[in-house]
């Protein structure tokens, strides 16, 4: 049965019938405890990614790796994050991956894809809340094409560590090119560090941005941080 | 080792382990605490809200709270107001003294407000006769504070306080308390208000009965009808015999409903008692059909008068055809008039009667009435019964003259309801045409042509007297 459903999957695309894949469903569902189960159904679902299947297909099959997928396959889905039409899809299921190998790819990929593939691969980095990358992301705050600036001091608010703050931080004083950007990811790590129990890093940054030379709202978002932060310890 | 020294021990090993949590609780909790006192003073209005709504919710104790209250006479009014708010939630009676300083000094009223209305939540005892003060103060906000805060402070004891001060004071303030005492459920100071209920100020007589129609029972339907004689006819009357009617229905069976109110009304002289038929109108029920239609046909036409009018106040139509029977057997034109108004608005009310019922009624009437004018009325008052039937029955008065105006009138009120309307559009389009043809008033034509293209027509709101 998995092997007719696989054969229909070959040829899916959105809006017809999805009753023939049930059984890669319920496979999916049965994989949770069984190794052997999953190892197959990932095995089947790598090979129609690397077969002439329908983008449709390949779209279904990068949301069923997302849920089962492991280090395994990593490479075809890495694979895919230069091409236009299946980068997003590979991502999605890179994004959910526990294993680390699938934020490797994704940190490797920032240095291979086009500008405007290389915005959502950051931003993966940042779902994934991966503080491997802040090193990379330091660099990629410096590039040259301001959307990936701007994806990579998002991202690092994202990951919201200690020292994805000290990036951000570095950055808010030199010449940021999107300033804006830069601390509103500040004020993001900053949330994340308080929410993490990190009063002591949270307030340091909330200090910073509370000067009378930052903006109304950045004054207004640090001072509600500091209430935030020193009620607690009060 | 001494247990003192364990613990030094241990402190001394926490603050070693732990350096950056000791230089924050150095400097943190008084951080905290300027920062919030800077804000609440700050010229920003969001910046403002920030430092109150740690006012408001943050865990301090009572010399946190004397800490933001002592900022108050610092303040712009605005920021007074808006400390005196958070204050208030904040629920420390600690910001008491404050408060009142405040409330003392102060002469704006929203500043004067904030601080009336905090009192409610913080206030205790003392604060009842400043508070007292304000019931009748010129500023009509200030003295709904003083009666919210009032009603909302707790305990028997100001509700005993508040009750001793029922004796003095001005009308203003006495009917201001009663209300206060109502809205804090007193039944025990009953008997003051059924005094007051006598009061020779309509204020104090309005504020009792309108306490004695909330709080009073059964018991005390006869004490209560001085109250309704001492009211002024017209409004205050009107809402006297609502109060006790109000008790009334809170009398379960509908026959001893009317048998404690006849036995009141026993209590009262003759003449009295007819003067509180309207009352019993207004109570209605089986049992008070006979004792008021006895009255409606007696000898004297004075009294008459009276029952005829009772009974065309009765809350549904179970009086309809004493009146029918009145209208047709009196001999007195004004009295077969009167009684004749009486039973079509009546047998118009929208009561627990399907429409077909109201409109038997209607033809009833019709056939007993005697001139144009009651026709005329009857025509009127079958807009209150929603079928097609009425149309049916009011369609041919449109083409008679005296008729046709009131009849295109009642037309267009029956087509405005669309439950009706739509499914007997052909009809009703053949009756609207007629009425547009006819009719010589602009806004029944407008209403006419709007229900004809399956449109509403929103009904104007009765211009304020």
């Amino acid at each position: 049965m998995l092997d007719e459903a696989f054969a229909v999957l070959k040829q899916y695309d959105w809006g017809s019938d999805m009753a023939p894949l049930a059984p890669i469903e319920d496979a999916v569902a049965v994989s949770h405890d069984q190794a052997e189960v999953r190892r197959d159904l990932e095995n089947r679902l790598i090979a129609t990614l690397q077969s002439d299947a329908s983008r449709d297909a390949k779209d279904y099959v990068c949301r069923k790796l997302a849920i089962v997928g492991t280090v395994a396959a990593v490479p075809a889905l890495a694979s895919m994050l230069g091409q236009k039409d299946y980068s997003h899809m590979a991502r999605m299921a890179l994004e959910r991956m526990p294993a680390p190998e699938a934020a490797q790819a994704l940190r490797d990929a920032t240095g291979k894809v086009s500008n405007e593939l290389k915005v959502g691969v950051i931003s993966s980095l940042g779902s994934r809340r991966d503080a491997a990358s802040v090193s990379v992301l330091n660099v990629l705050l410096n590039d040259g094409d301001p959307a990936v600036a701007r994806a990579a001091a998002l991202t690092l608010g994202a990951i919201g560590s200690v020292d994805a703050a000290a990036v951000l931080k570095v950055a808010a004083t030199s010449a940021a090119r999107d300033k804006p950007a830069v601390i509103d990811a500040l004020l993001a790590c900053a949330e994340a560090l308080l929410a993490g129990q990190k009063q002591t890093d949270a307030l340091a940054i909330y200090r910073s941005l509370a000067a009378d030379n930052q903006a109304r709202l950045v004054r207004l978002a640090a001072t509600r941080g500091i209430l935030a932060c020193t009620s607690k310890q009060s | 080792m001494s247990r003192r020294t364990v613990y030094a021990w241990l402190v001394l090993g926490a603050l070693l382990l732990f350096p950056s949590v000791t230089s924050i609780a150095a400097d943190t909790p008084n951080e905290f605490l300027q920062l919030v006192v800077k804000l609440i003073s700050d010229s920003d209005r969001e910046f403002r809200a920030a430092g109150l709504d740690h006012v408001r919710t943050s865990a301090g104790g009572s010399e946190d709270t004397k800490l933001f209250a002592g900022r108050l006479p610092e303040l712009d009014p605005a920021a007074q107001t808006a400390l005196v708010s958070a204050l208030a939630d904040r629920g420390d009676p600690a910001a008491r003294p404050a408060i009142v300083g405040l409330l003392k000094s102060s002469a704006d009223e929203s500043v004067c407000t904030a601080a009336i209305s905090a009192l409610g939540k913080l206030g205790e005892p003392a604060d009842l006769p400043l508070l007292m003060t304000y019931l009748s103060s010129k500023s009509a906000a200030e003295q709904a504070a003083a009666q919210a805060s009032l009603t909302q402070m707790r305990g028997e004891k100001i509700t005993k306080a508040l009750a001793a001060e029922l004796s003095s004071g001005s009308p203003t303030t006495k009917a201001a308390l009663i209300e206060v005492l109502a809205d804090r459920r007193a039944s025990n100071e009953l008997p003051a208000f059924l005094t007051a209920s006598v009061d020779d100020n309509a204020q104090v007589r309005t504020a009792a009965m309108a306490a004695l129609g909330q709080l009073g029972s059964a018991g005390q339907l006869a004490a209560l009808l001085p109250g309704i004689l001492k009211a002024q006819r017209g409004g205050e009357r009107d809402a006297a015999e609502k109060s006790v009617a109000l008790v009334c229905s809170r009398i379960d069976n509908e026959d001893d409903r009317g048998t404690q109110l006849i036995k009141a009304l026993d209590a009262v002289d003759m003449a009295q008692r007819d003067q509180l038929l309207s009352l019993v109108g207004r109570v209605g029920g089986k049992k008070l059909i006979d004792f008021v239609g006895q009255i409606a046909t007696a000898g004297d036409a004075e009294r008459r008068k009276l029952g005829i009018d009772a009974l065309s106040k009765w809350p549904d139509a179970s009086t309809a055809d004493t009146l029918l029977e009145i209208a047709n057997n009196t001999k007195d034109s004004a009295e077969r008039s009167q009684a004749f108004q009486g039973y079509v608005k009546i047998a118009a009310t929208r009561d627990k009667r399907n429409d077909g019922q109201r409109l038997d009624r209607m033809k009833q009437a019709m056939q007993a009435a005697k001139s144009n004018e009651e026709q005329l009325l009857v025509i009127n008052r079958c807009r209150t019964a929603y079928d097609v039937e009425t149309l049916r029955f009011v369609f041919p008065y449109v083409d008679k003259a005296p008729f046709a105006e009131t009849a295109c009138e009642t037309i267009v009120e029956l087509a405005h309801h669309r439950e009706i309307r739509d499914p007997n559009k052909v009809e009703f389009n053949k009756a609207l045409d007629q009425v547009i043809a006819i009719s010589k008033n602009p806004e029944v034509v407008e209403r006419a042509n709007r229900y004809k293209r399956g449109e509403t027509w929103e009904r104007q709101a009765k211009a304020a007297n």
